[in-house]
């Protein structure tokens, strides 16, 4: 049985990816910290968000 | 998960060295208090999890496994202390030993040493809830919202789940605070443009129009369309490029920050003023002061958590999980200080973003200044812009605002008093210098503005990175919660439903239709619970005590079951059954068979009648099930057993100990007495309290005895059957023989046992003794099967028997 901790994590990925919201490559991201490690920390989080975006900006 | 086949203990808590066959089976221990049940619970959970619950937590201060794990009489010797279980990995299939010492709790000795074997057994010293004992079993229940929210928490480890959802919280403050940031360093950036291009708004035409204008009077082509390329200075010669010194633009970068200046000592006064005040209502509530200084300090303490010890202090604790726990629990309890310091920081980022906008127009001047080789004039603002950059850095932490009050209630900009007049002479002296010729002017019209708009393009990215990085972690928090909170209402759905059901089922003669109710908050879970279909109540509100007692079982049993599902297998209750009501034991028998029918528990009673309760109930049987008579520090628990007690006994006679001898004989005698005067229906003089004396059951239980095997005879009889009338006769007439019985009153149990008098006897004058009564109780027992007799039914007795009907007595006579 998954743990309830992975069963958050795996809903909110596909949650996430859903969404739209936030960018595949930022999401595989996402998937390695929720999968490594127990304890996420946030700056490891500002990381991943602040990742370059796709080449839209002019 | 496991089953636990076999316990070896030696020398750990009250025990000097004690084997027990678990058998993989639901498996009772009972004992009076203080028999060591609970010393076989610790070991049990010390060669599970390295760790003794009952020597963590809350009122245990001072004591440690290492020092108070061992046997009292060899602490300076915990090599000696050691646990040897034989455990069985359900999923694996396989029957491993784990040999665990307390001088090395964390090195534990496995075979086979399989990586399998390992990773399954660590998941076991990770759940050190298996164990649930009677002072833990309120917990859930008596407890405010907030604590029970705390502790179901920490048994789903939910709070792993809760550091994930603050990290996703942290990350998505600081992504906004740094996007808000960026976005006045854009403001800066496209005032910077338009103060150069003289235009109100940013807006391609407008920008292209006052460029094109100049790049007409050079003779060079027009722009189009500001494309992201573009570059508004195209076509000039590198030379041409060098010189951006633009009188006029200087000129109004120059009016700009003198204008602006009129208005910085009223800049964000509002805020500053607002922060003053909290920063005044903290001066004057130093409590208010500490917790939120303590806050910050726990949050960066909880930040830096990389295991049991703490970072703030270097305290060592049980383990990591604790400390977290603890410094949780702190912040828990600082709600307004956490709105203040919202209030601080919301108003610090406000003062940030206007510094940004100061620093912006600083630039500019600063550049004109150093171009006219006025470092008279660059340098203080050079000092001023480092000034405020370290400023914004302060103001956007609450350790930073608490220093910065003075300078919050004056100007906060500190505006060096020499500016405006600086200013004045600088913008005297470009005035003064000879108007640029059209085509200069033109070029460096268009250096100058595509340094801007090349300044203004970076922070647009910069800003467009920082909100959609903010944008992804507030949508990524949002997810994480709505997910997080869906997965906590099913969870507590599921819970709570188990809890009534289990509830119902150990209940179901008078609470039949029992509900519960557990309301989950922003860090509290309520439970109410049905009051006899009255309505939903706080457990504690009108249910009793043995009843809110039975409700923390149940809830203990909903939130293994919702943790472990399939592989909840094991867990050890540690005198919790007590807690269960008298009339219900047999209900509550039917609920661990019926729903955890392959869960093994271990459970302890100082309750002799509960535990027969049990083997009656069927949920253990006699060979699942071991009884302590009484514990001596020079022993340990001694098990109570019809044939090793005399064996017991004979031993410490042997080595002269008539003091242990007679312990043992006089626990041994309470035991039966109470068993037999139980099992057969003796009638002593009522005590309410139930604490009979054996002076008080021994003979009742002889005199029933009797009776019973007279009324046998009589029976037997009526029904013409002589072998058994004969039977019954020889009984009685054995028992009348029996030294002891014939004593019994005399000596035996008034003086001797009562006052213990035994203990100064010497051991030729004790060993009569000992065999007097093994003679008498061997009265009751049966030769064959060694079980003691009993009588069936209960009420009205039709039959004396023993476990395999050897012995079987006739009771109901030929109806006349």
């Amino acid at each position: 049985m998954a743990t309830l901790q992975q069963q958050i994590a795996d809903k909110f990925l596909t949650k996430l990816a859903e969404s739209k919201d936030v960018d595949a490559e930022r999401i595989d991201q996402l998937r390695s910290l929720l999968a490594d490690s127990k304890k996420l920390k946030a700056e490891d989080l500002v990381k991943v968000f602040s990742l370059p975006a796709g080449g839209d900006i002019k | 998960m496991i089953k636990l086949e076999t316990a070896h203990i030696e020398e750990v808590r009250g025990i000097r060295k004690l084997d027990i066959d678990f058998r993989k089976e639901k498996f009772a221990i009972s004992g009076p208090n203080g028999s060591g049940k609970s010393g076989v619970i610790d070991a049990i959970e010390f060669g599970l999890t390295g760790q003794i619950g009952r020597l963590t937590g809350r009122g245990t201060k001072g004591l440690s496994v290492s020092e108070h794990g061992p046997h009292v009489d060899k602490t300076k010797f915990p090599d000696a202390a050691f646990v040897e279980l034989q455990v069985f990995l359900t999923e694996l299939g396989k029957s491993v030993t784990i040999t665990r010492k307390v001088s090395s709790p964390k090195k534990p000795k496995i075979e086979p040493p399989d990586d399998d074997v390992k990773a399954a057994l660590a998941e076991i010293a990770d759940h050190p809830e298996i164990t649930l004992s009677r002072r833990e079993i309120l917990r859930f229940i008596l407890v405010e919202p907030t604590k029970r929210s705390e502790e179901i928490q920490t048994i789903l480890k939910l709070d792993e789940i809760g550091q994930t959802r603050s990290a996703f919280n942290t990350a998505q403050n600081k992504l906004q605070s740094a996007h808000k940031n960026a976005t006045a360093q854009v403001q800066s950036g496209r005032h910077a443009v338009e103060l150069h291009l003289q235009i109100t708004t940013l807006r391609a035409e407008d920008l292209l129009e006052g460029v094109n204008k100049r790049r007409k009077l050079l003779g060079l082509p027009e722009i189009a369309e500001l494309t992201a390329d573009a570059k508004l200075d195209s076509g000039l010669s590198a030379a041409a490029k060098t010189p951006d010194f633009n009188k006029q633009s200087a000129l109004r970068d120059l009016k700009a920050l003198s204008d602006a200046a009129k208005g910085f000592p009223d800049l964000a006064k509002t805020e500053a003023a607002a922060i003053v005040s909290d920063l005044a209502k903290l001066e004057g509530d130093p409590a208010l002061l500490a917790a939120l200084q303590r806050r910050s300090f726990i949050e960066k303490g909880l930040d830096l958590v990389d295991g049991p010890e703490c970072p703030l202090c270097d305290t060592p604790w049980k383990d990591e999980q604790h400390l977290r726990d603890h410094l949780k629990a702190k912040l828990a309890k600082s709600e307004e200080a956490r709105k203040l310091q919202q209030a601080l920081l919301n108003n610090g980022t406000a003062l940030a973003q206007e510094a940004i906008r100061v620093v912006g127009l600083l630039g500019l001047v600063q550049k004109v200044a150093e171009g006219q080789g006025e470092g008279g004039v660059a340098q203080p603002l050079t000092g001023w812009k480092t000034d405020l950059e370290e400023l914004k850095a302060k103001l956007t932490t609450v350790e930073g605002l608490t220093g910065l009050k003075d300078r919050l209630t004056g100007g906060w900009l500190e505006m060096p008093k020499a500016l405006p007049k600086s200013l004045n002479g600088l913008t005297d002296k470009v005035n003064a210098k000879a108007d640029q010729t059209d085509t200069l002017d033109a070029q460096t019209f268009l250096t100058t503005a595509q340094v801007r708009l090349g300044d203004y393009r970076e922070a647009m990215r910069k800003n467009k990175a920082a909100e959609v990085a903010s944008a992804s972690a507030k949508a990524a928090y949002e997810i994480y919660c709505s997910v997080l909170e869906d997965e906590l209402n099913t969870l507590y759905d599921e819970v709570q439903e188990d809890f009534s059901t289990f509830y119902r089922a150990i209940n179901e003669e008078d609470e039949a239709k029992f509900t519960a109710k557990l309301t989950p908050s922003e860090g509290k879970l309520e439970l109410d619970v049905n009051f006899y279909e009255r309505g939903l109540f706080p457990p504690s509100a009108y249910h009793s005590e043995g009843h809110q007692d039975g409700m923390g079982v149940c809830l203990y049993l909903a939130l293994m079951k919702r943790l472990f599902g399939d592989r909840f297998t094991f867990a050890l209750l540690d005198d919790v059954v007590m807690s269960v009501d008298a009339g219900h034991r047999y209900q509550f028998c039917k609920l661990l068979k019926t729903h955890f029918p392959d869960t093994q528990f271990i459970i302890t009673t100082h309750d002799r009648l509960w535990a027969e309760q049990m083997k009656s109930a069927g949920l253990v049987t006699a060979k699942t099930s071991i009884a302590f008579h009484s514990w001596t520090i020079d022993t340990g628990p001694l098990v109570e057993s019809n044939q090793e007690i005399w064996d017991e006994i004979a031993a410490a006679l042997g080595k002269g100990k008539v003091e242990t001898a007679a312990g043992a004989l006089r626990h041994h005698l309470e035991y039966v007495s109470r068993h037999l005067a139980d099992q057969l229906g003796a009638t002593p003089q009522f005590r309410a309290d139930g604490n009979y004396e054996l002076g008080e059951l021994l003979p009742s239980v002889l005199k029933r005895m009797k009776d019973l095997c007279g009324k046998a005879a009589d029976v037997a009889q009526s029904w013409g059957k002589d072998a058994d009338k004969e039977a019954a006769g020889k009984r009685k007439a054995l028992l009348s023989t029996s030294n002891a019985a014939m004593s019994v009153e005399q000596w035996a149990v008034n003086k001797a046992v009562h006052y213990n008098e035994w203990a100064n006897f010497g051991k030729k004058d004790f060993e009569p003794v000992v065999a007097a009564f093994k003679e008498l109780l061997g009265c009751f027992s049966c030769e064959t099967c060694e079980s003691w007799v009993y009588v069936t039914a209960r009420g009205s007795p039709e039959s004396l028997r023993c476990a395999c009907n050897a012995i079987s007595l006739n009771l109901k006579p030929k109806p006349k």
